[in-house]
């Protein structure tokens, strides 16, 4: 039977967690942006959108790829990716299949035109064989390694995950340790040597510490 | 290729947000021999002062306020005063916690513990000051560094009570029924006194009355209807999204 008393810290998790309704239409905006306020204002009842049903480890398409369009404006041409997503199935590609707006208006000035790229479907976009360029299917293998990658039926190549910029524009190959950062060594280093005793016994042994005091008896109840 | 890949990425990316942890034994920490030695030249300073100070109304011993150390852990590094964004490295992963021993996790513990509290005195100040937070992410990745070190340190000890005795959880407790007829886990308080001097304890039900009954049935028959319900509308949903999008055998 379900348990009706809640710990006060998964409430608190959960009041942490953004929550949304069932009916909520995801859009390019970020949920917490005025954009995307408008674009779900309470009380809206939308035609449900209808995402084909994708796995997560199924998802063959990823963040920094070069991927062929397919069907558009911008049909043939390749780019890479931009941002995937996964609710919707969409794909944003950098500078490809765009409409002009005007951004920042204010008063009478009319604002920036820029070129904004609007999102692809993804039975759209094909990944691109990295050996000839053209594109192809992918299906999810394992290596003899035992390692799962995505290989292209066409011609049997790995295709291999794409290489990023982190958000925070920190490439690892490149990154200096803080006086406060743990070297790469000292944090790999391995110290741990299972035993019969608890975190407790063992800091109270290292510090010397003698517990001679024995607990008064309670009751649990 | 594995194990090359995870360790050249660990290599690469695994740069830690606190100070180098060694295995050493527990020595005397510095700041308690700094504030032992200025103590000293404060009472001595006292005691030049005091035959100045210590007259018939004044008579009260001077007290001047010299233990003022270790307040600057409350502080970032000087160097990052004022600057707008602070470089920090990734939290501590789990898998990287595991390998350590009890002792360094201590250790670990009230490293990022102070490290916690200096960046909360920054965002408080931050706010005070009405001026953004310098890389408030850092206060993030702590606590997800925190979490983990806790997650680790109770599966140790979940391990180890289930091999000696073999019991589930660390606090006792049992099944029982409330008023409302509803079964619950209820989870057992430490007492200094038994429950059957307990008044208050006594006057708690844990049993439901016998007007309450019928309802029980009823309401484990909605339970099972909403369950049965939404099981149904799962299937029909999957049904829907099939005949929308049908699965491509020969893909071009």
């Amino acid at each position: 039977m379900r348990q009706i008393s809640m710990r006060l810290t998964a409430l608190l998790s959960m009041a942490a967690k953004a929550a949304f309704p069932h009916d909520y239409r995801y859009g390019t905006n970020r949920p917490w942006t005025i954009a995307a306020q408008r674009l779900n204002p309470p009380g809206k009842k939308r035609r449900k959108v209808f995402v084909e049903p994708i796995a997560n480890e199924d998802w063959h398409v990823l963040r920094g790829d070069t991927v062929e369009i397919l069907s558009g404006k911008d049909k043939g041409k390749q780019g890479k990716v931009a941002q995937v997503f996964r609710r919707r199935s969409w794909v944003i590609l950098e500078g490809l299949n765009t409409h002009y707006r005007y951004i920042g208006r204010s008063g009478d000035y009319r604002g920036t035109y820029i070129a904004s790229e609007a999102p692809l479907m993804l039975k759209d976009v094909t990944l691109i064989d990295p050996t000839d360029r053209k594109p192809t299917d992918i299906e999810w293998r394992y290596t003899e390694e035992g390692e799962r990658v995505r290989v292209s039926v066409r011609t049997g190549r790995i295709i291999p995950k794409p290489v990023y910029q982190r958000r925070d524009g920190i490439i690892p190959q490149q990154w200096k340790d803080g006086p406060k950062d743990t070297s790469p060594e000292d944090t790999l280093q391995k110290t741990f040597t299972p035993s019969l005793k608890t975190l407790e016994e063992e800091v109270m042994e290292k510090m010397n510490i003698q517990e001679d005091r024995r607990p008064r008896k309670s009751y649990w109840y | 290729m594995a194990a090359a890949v995870t360790s050249r990425l660990t290599a690469a990316v695994c740069r830690q947000f606190q100070r180098v942890v060694t295995v050493s034994s527990y020595t005397q920490p510095q700041c308690a021999t700094q504030a032992f030695s200025k103590f000293h030249s404060c009472q001595r300073r006292q005691t030049y002062d005091s035959w100045w100070f210590r007259s018939s109304t004044n008579n009260r011993a001077l007290h001047t306020s010299c233990v003022r150390e270790g307040l600057e852990d409350f502080f970032d590094l000087p160097e990052n005063w004022g600057e707008q964004t602070v470089k920090s490295g990734a939290p501590w992963t789990g898998k990287q916690l595991r390998v350590k021993s009890n002792e360094d996790l201590h250790k670990l513990w009230y490293v990022l513990l102070k490290e916690k509290n200096m960046l909360l005195t920054l965002e408080q100040e931050a706010k005070r000051q009405r001026l953004p937070m310098p890389s408030p992410e850092r206060l993030k990745k702590v606590e997800r560094s925190m979490k983990r070190l806790d997650t680790v340190v109770t599966e140790r000890e979940d391990s180890l009570r289930l091999l000696q005795t073999g019991q589930e959880r660390g606090r006792p407790g049992e099944w029982r029924r409330n008023v409302f007829g509803k079964t619950f886990w209820y989870r057992f308080k430490e007492h200094p006194i038994p429950w059957y001097l307990n008044s208050r304890y006594k006057r708690r039900r844990f049993f439901e009355p016998s007007h309450v009954a019928p309802y029980t049935r009823l309401s484990l028959e909605k339970y099972l209807r909403s369950k049965i319900r939404k099981e149904k509308r799962e299937k029909r949903n999957q049904k829907m999204l099939a005949a929308v999008f049908p699965k491509k055998t020969a893909l071009a």
